[in-house]
């Protein structure tokens, strides 16, 4: 077995490097190549196994870090249409970064990533593709929080669980949110549409407890169970640019009747995109370059990802079937 | 069909005296009615786009916001009916349009331009009353009538990929005036026929339980055999 190590670091306020690529699929998945074969990166077996260190911080026991993870397992896992589960195997001295077979979830102090409150990474097996471990380490540089309603001015861990636990079953980073430029540098986060957007919300913010339609959608798509191919359905189609294929964009879908939003990306040199995990009923749907966080977050640097268009809703009001899809559908952008 | 509505033309032109002249010949009689129509567009409802916002997470941060409505359109119907006695009548009626879904999405956050983005659906409406006829209101030939019933709808997206079903339910009267009548043959009358009605809508392509209020206008051409 030869295991390959990446990762994926959830950030503060500053973007860093990605090291994964993206998968064709209505959210982007980590992916790997084997044999020449883009393989999704999944688990095979569940429920997985995972295990707390048992070196906490001044702020977080060892036990109030494992119950703080332990709710955050159980949000991704209690989603009706997933099948994807886990179980806690117990403590361990065992580091988060080490490479042990073991999927470790601990604090470690990375004074160098002053803008990283976490990162997931995994080892894969070459060969066959398998995941065999994952594990998450959380930045003890940083003030942390395990408190229901949180403290002010540290981080909440059960929400940066969250995100990281996204990562660790397969999803990269959805664009669903707003930013702006802070005056100092790196962006600040106005809003987010899904706990898998790649910059957290501020200190004392326990919002990212709670999973959103993208991340629901996203992770159903991966672990499809409880119905979910029958019950829920997909848009898909180009966008173009003078005729051209976008790659890259943010295809967002509006569901008229429930307020959800669910978004994906043209995903392919031909500008494709597919939008999976949508409600049945009348969807809006929008564009917009990827210009709300850095580009390193979502695609491989060696990825053209076109951001010179101005946002702009599809003129036409598309009906999603349950367990089908509408006719696909080009949407034409404009450029800046 | 068209050769037939020529048919009935001629005839009334032919027997203008015999409109006037109705008798309780018309009860237990099959009628066939065709027309045209307008239903008309209500409003459907609004809908924020909004994220999770960091500053305050009780107050959404608006991504954009969408009002729709359904909007009129013209219909086609058929009924099949027959009157019970002089005063009451029951029928069934298939009818079709083609209205169209239109969301206005605005205020984007990002700038992008304000549109109104559309879809048109098929919509068909499969119901069934009761009417009464009011002989103490009529004015010459002219009878007016009330009826009311309930029925089904169904809205069918484009391209066939989405159908959404919901029930009808109606109010409404009309006037109903026989051009012509006669005894024997297969034809024993035939006469133009108005409604207006009031539409209750519960399901269908909404976007809350709320049910919509639609106004119908129609008038057509019967047979009575």
């Amino acid at each position: 077995m030869r295991g390959r190590r990446f990762g994926q670091r959830f950030l503060q306020g500053l973007l860093l490097v990605l090291v994964s690529s993206a998968h064709p699929a209505a959210y982007i998945q980590f992916s790997v190549d084997v044999n020449g074969k883009t393989v999704p990166l999944r688990w095979q077996t569940v429920p997985v196994r995972w295990y707390a260190s048992s070196q906490g911080t001044p702020d977080v026991t060892p036990p109030q870090f494992q119950s703080a993870v332990a709710r955050a397992f159980d949000t991704w896992q209690n989603v009706p249409t997933s099948s994807v589960a886990f179980t806690f195997a117990g403590f361990t001295s065992a580091q988060p970064f080490d490479e042990d077979g073991l999927s470790v979830l601990g604090f470690s102090a990375e004074p160098d990533m002053d803008r990283v409150l976490g990162a997931t990474t995994f080892v894969v097996d070459d060969v066959t593709g398998e995941l065999i471990e994952s594990d998450i380490f959380f930045n003890s540089v940083f003030p942390w929080s395990t408190a229901d309603a949180g403290v002010a001015g540290r981080f909440d861990l059960q929400s940066v669980a969250t995100h990281e636990i996204g990562h660790l079953v397969g999803l990269g980073h959805s664009a669903l949110g707003e930013t702006d430029i802070r005056p100092t540098g790196g962006r600040r986060v106005l809003a987010s549409g899904a706990v898998m957007f790649p910059i957290a919300m501020s200190a004392g913010t326990t919002a990212d407890r709670v999973l959103q339609p993208d991340d629901i959608a996203g992770v159903s798509s991966a672990y499809p169970d409880g119905g979910f191919a029958s019950r829920t359905g997909s848009v898909s189609g180009r966008v173009l640019l003078n005729g051209q294929p976008v790659f890259g964009a943010h295809v967002i879908a509006f569901d008229l009747q429930t307020g959800e939003l669910v978004a994906g990306f043209a995903l392919t040199a031909q500008g494709e995109f597919v939008i999976a995990g949508l409600r049945p009923g009348a969807h809006v749907i929008r564009v917009e370059p990827l210009d709300d966080a850095d580009l390193d977050s979502f695609f491989d640097e060696s990825q053209s990802v076109r951001i010179d268009f101005r946002p702009l809703f599809y003129s036409r009001l598309v009906g999603v079937p349950a367990g089908g899809a509408p006719p696909r559908f080009d949407v034409t952008v404009t450029p800046k | 069909m068209i050769g037939l509505r020529c048919l009935v033309l001629l005839a009334v032109v032919a027997c203008p005296v015999q409109a006037a002249a109705q008798g309780a010949d018309f009860v237990h009689r099959v009628e066939v009615t065709g027309g045209l129509g307008y239903f008309m567009g209500a409003r459907l409802g609004d809908a924020d786009a909004t994220l999770r916002a960091n500053a305050s997470p009780s107050q959404p941060f608006t991504l954009f916001t969408t009002e729709t409505s359904l909007r009129g359109s013209l219909t086609g119907d058929l009924r099949v009916g027959t009157w019970l006695s002089r005063r009451l009548g029951v029928e069934g009626r298939l009818g079709y349009g083609r209205p169209d879904v239109a969301t206005s999405v605005r205020a984007d956050a990002e700038g992008a331009a304000p549109i109104t983005v559309v879809e048109r659906i098929d919509q068909f409406v499969i119901d069934a009353g009761v009417l009464f006829r009011l002989d103490e209101m009529r004015v010459g030939a002219v009878v007016p009538f009330a009826e009311g019933g309930a029925g089904y709808l169904r809205q069918v997206h484009e391209g066939l990929a989405l159908i959404e079903e919901g029930h009808v339910y109606h109010l409404g009267g009309g006037v109903i005036r026989d051009l012509f009548t006669r005894t024997h043959g297969i034809v024993r009358a035939a006469g133009l026929r108005a409604d207006a009605r009031v539409y209750f809508l519960a399901g269908g392509v909404s976007l809350d339980d709320r049910i919509t209020t639609h106004g119908s206008f129609s008038g057509g051409l019967f047979i009575r055999f």
